[in-house]
């Protein structure tokens, strides 16, 4: 496929604020890429048309029950077939915060076995509580089969921006190992927050903001080919857009947050 | 309650004749108390003379009308009214005198809308401008502080959308009591300051944050006098098209009403912030604290940036203080039209509302707009697709009359010229210059104990604990953010790169110190000026714009008013000097509560822009071996200085601001800054050089020599503690690689400018006294820890 | 048939509960002996069903689907009549 054709769907709600420099990150990079509300997408049933859906961050539905919730479960109830036709295609689905925590309620994430019924992991209120803005490091743990990664080195060590309140990866207490095992061996633990020095962020904060189980900052499905993560790579996209850009001898033309969208636009380009 | 002054009239809902005609001028103050009308006895009276001429009484519907329109907060009747000085100076309007006074003289082309819409309308890149508005919500959030800020972040956002602008930043300045205040000395009805900081500081995260706008400029001071009057001011800018400023509202244009439902929330929460706090606020204002609906906004906004784009409306109008009343009765106003209301058609919370309260309610999360009826129906399914409620409410009117009817009743017809002109506000004012004496300090003994102890000082301070609460990158436009540096050094101003298609930045930094004020508001006024500016400056901005934000005590007390003539006439000065307009403004009176008046507070908020953001320089030092240069005069200026704070004491040698100087050593900044010779600028503030030096060191994770025998100084000042902590206004502390020091102090000819020190390799912060001997040496973790530790995460 | 439901949602046991422990350290701060505060939040509302059972069911289904994440959240269901 040409970079041309390639049609990206951010989906919004009410309450969706990050749609506007998502849709720039993929623009920059020279494909299409359209705001579409979600009362729009349900008229219209025309979700195959998209190459790749993004839920972008933001408080869709004012995060009321639990972050991410209301939409992850408008959308299933009534775009559900849909949703599993454009997975089944191997589409890629990206979710970033609040996407990423409806990718988690709406079953896609980590999605074991498919799309699952009822949610396999939480993404819980911040251990020490409250929302937090701040740049933290992940280590990207991916040894190549999340295809939003594959521009980066295993090992590598990122930067990126944070912004929420509710992001506490958390699998159910009693299958903690037994998940954990499976994430592994499947190959779809994509981030961890770490050190600057890319060591372990060991569960402890500040380097692991919000107290994730394992430190998990983003995780795929089994395919590699739905992903979602807490941090911002939309907001790590251009080198001004780094917290120290002034301190560096020239000033850095892009952000690690662009890696995430040249990945994804590289698959579809050479494997769809 | 007098009840026979208040009669039922016989129709199928609640609505009241209220005989005026024959009350006598007791009668008349009680029925505006009874009535939550704030209204005073003259306005009392004139509002008795138009009615008697009418030859009928009013309704509860009109009286609340006027209540609202003719409100301090809707109609700023101080800022607009005529005062009369001790001296026996005459003084019509404030606003004209003082404040728009320098912006007219200064007439500058990039100002195309100033002191007349919701918000101040700036030029900014081809055909993008800026709107920009600074909104005060103390009384609110003095009785819910979490409701109360958050609803007034959702307040001036709406503001600027009022003008079609888009917005795209929050700024946020607060001003608490101290939060160790003891609580037995709480008086009744006064909530302790760490609960109104909680609050107030999670309402302003709240709405900001779920509306996706960040919050990148702020400040928090603390001030014994805010304890029973906590200053909250918000701020929002925004970006709109020049061309989409639609303003051509004609009659038989539909009023259109969209956003949340109309409820009893918020009733009479202007003419409640036209009074006095007392006692009783809490349990008899409770109902006018309105609930915070950040999505309903969120939602609002965009529709009404599409129909915006799509050109569909005519006029447009946030609801706030006085809700419809306002809205409606100023955009009528000014197009010299009237207005017809069908209240029962306005969307309601609940049943049973009665149509006065209809009509004031401040529910939040509503806009007006003006539609001509040949659009209506395409800005109905905007409204809709976005999930947005919006009914039309009436429509504009040729003859120049209010006229509110309900279900077919009409409950209220009222003149327009009637209603836009209050009788005029009568004041004196009387300024004495208060005798504060200048304390005799020894010279400290321990200098780094005292720089430890004023970085720790709230003031001071990190206050990363609350900017990480707030989202101050959303959207991904902001260049320069609150915190910067290696260690999250404090920027002084926040830098935002509003266009994809350009590199020009929007520069946002403000200059508040209301401890100056306590000496005299005059250079409290210049201070905050100088300081806004020179933050502004010290990144990189230029054509620097103004907001002036006031709060004050009650105006009819003359030494209030006294001190605020005196505030303004430096606005006057120094906007003119500084050719600095002012484009916008909002003054907050009768911050009184039971343990006294607000100390008198001026917040400047100042906008500029930097042509290339690439430029942008941050406030941490960068590499060992770079020079360090001090830009600007230090004079003895301790009065109202951490410093003597810190001795428990105010002073009276409050920093001036010396025009010229200030112009000159401004200048040479920006032109320094523009031919790449500053690695890092810093502006001197609180705490004086030492607090900026140190701040700087941290920042960068890089050490410092400094030689105080080199600052260039009055003759007065001949120790090293007044060098370190002098408060002058216009300095700036300049890191400049050794490469270009022969460029830069060619750059810089004429300015007073000179060589202080030197950044190196070891984590140490050294300084040389006057005597040419070491006087202080601190590592950069302990600074940066007494820095970081006050205000915990 | 009209019915009330009350439907409590809670973090399981297991779970660290920052707002409970928050809570908690601010009351602790105010003197009072607390040891303990846990949070939930509560959904009151109203729907038709043809039978107490069928009422039962589909609270408990709305829970499932909506009001709470198996994996952290408990849930507590009351229904009745309403009036």
């Amino acid at each position: 496929m040409k970079k041309t054709d390639v049609q990206v769907c951010v989906v919004r709600a009410g309450g969706t604020n990050c749609d506007g420099e998502t849709k720039r990150a993929f623009q920059d990079l020279g494909v299409n890429a359209e705001i579409v509300h979600i009362n729009r997408l349900i008229k219209r049933r025309n979700l195959s048309e998209y190459d790749v859906l993004v839920f972008p961050g933001g408080f869709s539905f004012g995060d009321y029950v639990r972050a991410g919730a209301i939409l992850a479960k408008a959308f299933s109830a009534k775009l559900g077939k849909e949703l599993e036709r454009f997975t089944d295609k191997g589409k890629p689905i990206l979710g970033v915060c609040n996407g990423f925590q409806i990718l988690v309620e709406a079953g896609l994430l980590p999605g074991f076995s498919g799309i699952s019924e009822v949610p396999e992991a939480a993404l819980a209120t911040n251990f020490p509580i409250g929302f937090r803005c701040r740049w933290i490091h992940l280590r990207h743990e991916n040894s190549g089969r999340c295809i939003f990664t594959n521009k980066i080195p295993e090992g590598e060590t990122l930067r990126m921006p944070i912004a929420h309140g509710e992001g506490r990866f958390m699998f159910p207490k009693e299958k903690e190992k037994k998940f954990l095992d499976k994430l592994l061996e499947n190959d779809q633990l994509v981030f961890r927050y770490c050190m600057e020095t890319g060591k372990p962020a060991g569960e402890s904060y500040p380097a692991n903001p919000n107290g994730s189980f394992y430190d998990i900052a983003g995780i795929c499905n089994p395919e590699g080919t739905v992903f979602g993560l807490m941090p911002h790579p939309e907001r790590a996209y251009y080198g001004w857009q780094l917290p120290d850009w002034t301190r560096f001898e020239r000033l850095p033309k892009f952000g690690d947050g662009r890696l995430i969208f040249e990945s994804v636009i590289e698959y579809i380009t050479t494997k769809l | 309650m007098i009840q026979s002054r208040y009669v039922k009239k016989k129709v199928p809902f609640e609505l009241y004749e209220i005989t005026l005609l024959d009350a006598d001028d007791e009668q008349l103050l009680q029925i505006s108390e009874e009535m939550g009308l704030a209204l005073n006895l003259e306005e009392m009276k004139a509002t008795r003379r138009y009615f008697a001429e009418k030859g009928r009484n009013p309704t509860d519907v009109e009286l609340q009308t006027l209540g609202q329109t003719w409100s301090e907060h809707c109609f700023h009747k101080t800022f607009k009214g005529t005062i009369l000085t001790h001296e026996g100076k005459k003084i019509n309007s404030l606003i004209k005198t003082y404040i728009a006074k320098a912006t007219l003289e200064l007439n500058k082309p990039w100002c195309i809308s100033v002191f007349e819409d919701n918000a101040g309308i700036i030029s900014f890149e081809g055909d993008i401008a800026i709107a920009v508005k600074v909104e005060t919500h103390n009384h609110p959030s003095a009785v819910e502080p979490f409701g109360g800020a958050a609803t007034g972040t959702g307040g001036v956002i709406r503001d600027v959308l009022g003008v079609w602008a888009d917005p795209i930043a929050c700024t946020d300045v607060l001003g608490f009591g101290p939060l160790d205040y003891d609580f037995s000395k709480l008086p009744p009805g006064v909530k302790h300051p760490r609960y109104v900081y909680r609050g107030v500081v999670a309402g302003i995260g709240h709405y900001g944050n779920n509306m996706g706008i960040p919050t990148v400029n702020g400040a928090i001071f603390f001030d014994e006098s805010y304890t029973g009057n906590v200053v909250v001011y918000c701020g929002c800018i925004g970006t709109l098209p020049i061309k989409k400023y639609i303003k051509n509202a004609k009659p038989g244009h539909c009023l259109v009403l969209a956003g949340g439902r109309t409820g009893r929330d918020g009733i009479h929460g202007v003419t409640f912030a036209s009074l006095e706090l007392t006692e009783k606020s809490e349990e008899v204002s409770r109902p006018a604290v309105q609930i915070a609906n950040p999505i309903e906004e969120e939602k609002l906004k965009r529709a009404i940036i599409t129909i915006r784009d799509f050109e569909l409306a005519s006029s447009i109008t946030d609801l706030g203080g006085g809700g419809l009343s306002s809205a409606v009765g100023e955009t009528a106003h000014r197009f010299q039209c009237g207005a017809l209301v069908e209240l029962e058609k306005v969307p309601l919370k609940y049943p049973h509302i009665p149509p006065w309260e209809i009509y004031i309610s401040e529910s939040q999360e509503r806009m007006l707009i003006t539609v001509p009826s040949e659009n209506l129906e395409k800005v109905l399914q905007i409204f809709e697709s976005e999930d947005v409620e919006a009914t039309p409410i009436g429509r504009l009117t040729p003859e120049p009359l209010l006229k509110i009817k309900y279900h077919d009743i009409p409950v209220a017809e009222l003149d327009m010229g009637f209603l836009f002109s209050p009788p005029k506000f009568r004041g004196t004012a009387e300024w004495k210059p208060p005798e504060h004496v200048e304390p005799k300090l020894g010279e400290p003994r321990n200098l780094k104990s005292v720089l430890l102890r004023i970085l720790a000082s709230p003031n001071v301070a990190s206050k990363e604990a609350v900017i990480r609460t707030y989202d101050h990158e959303v959207k991904g436009n902001t260049v320069l953010k609150p915190l910067c540096g290696k260690n999250d050094g404090p920027s002084d101003a926040a830098v935002l790169k509003p266009l994809d298609s350009s590199w020009k930045g929007l520069v946002i930094s403000s200059g508040m110190n209301p401890q100056y004020g306590k000496i005299d508001p005059y250079w409290m006024a210049a201070s905050a000026i100088d300081e806004a500016i020179r933050n502004n400056v010290a990144v990189g901005g230029r054509r620097i714009a103004l907001l002036d934000n006031f709060v004050w005590g009650s105006p009819e007390k003359p030494d209030r008013l006294g001190s605020l003539v005196r505030a303004c006439e430096a606005c006057y000065e120094f906007s003119k000097g500084f050719e600095a307009p002012f484009i916008s403004g909002k003054d907050s009176l009768y911050n009184e509560s039971p343990l006294g008046p607000v100390t008198p507070t001026l917040l400047i908020t100042a906008v500029g822009i930097v042509p290339d953001i690439r430029k942008v320089v941050t406030m941490d030092l960068k590499t060992s071996g770079d020079l360090l240069y001090l830009v600007g005069r230090t004079y003895l200026e301790l009065g109202g200085s951490e410093y003597f704070r810190l001795h428990g004491a105010l002073g009276r040698s409050v920093p001036r601001v010396r025009l010229e100087d200030a112009k000159n050593a401004m200048k040479a900044i920006t032109n320094a800054i523009d031919a790449g010779y500053v690695k890092a600028c810093h502006d001197l503030s609180e705490g004086g050089l030492a607090v900026a030096a140190a701040e700087m060191a941290f920042s960068g994770d890089r050490g410092i020599d400094l030689w105080l025998s080199n600052v260039p100084r009055t003759d007065y000042v001949q120790t090293d503690a007044q060098i370190l902590f002098s408060e002058s206004n216009s300095r700036f502390l300049v890191e400049v690689p050794k490469t270009v020091q022969a460029d830069f102090e060619e750059a810089t000819k004429g300015v007073v400018v000179s060589l202080i020190g030197e950044v190196k390799k070891e984590r140490s912060f050294s300084v040389y006294g006057l005597n040419g001997k070491k006087v202080m040496e601190a590592g950069l973790n302990e600074l940066m820890k007494a820095w970081k530790s006050t205000f915990r995460m | 048939m009209k019915y009330k439901a009350r439907i409590e949602v809670g973090l399981k046991p297991g779970h660290s509960d920052p707002e409970g422990e928050t809570t908690k350290a601010s009351l602790v701060e105010l003197n009072y002996p607390v040891e303990k505060v846990k949070v939930s939040k509560v959904y009151e509302l109203y729907l038709d069903a043809s039978s107490q059972e069928e009422a039962e069911r589909k609270v408990e289904e709305m829970c499932r689907r909506l009001l709470a994440n198996p994996v952290k959240d408990n849930y507590t269901i009351q229904v009745e009549e309403a009036q």
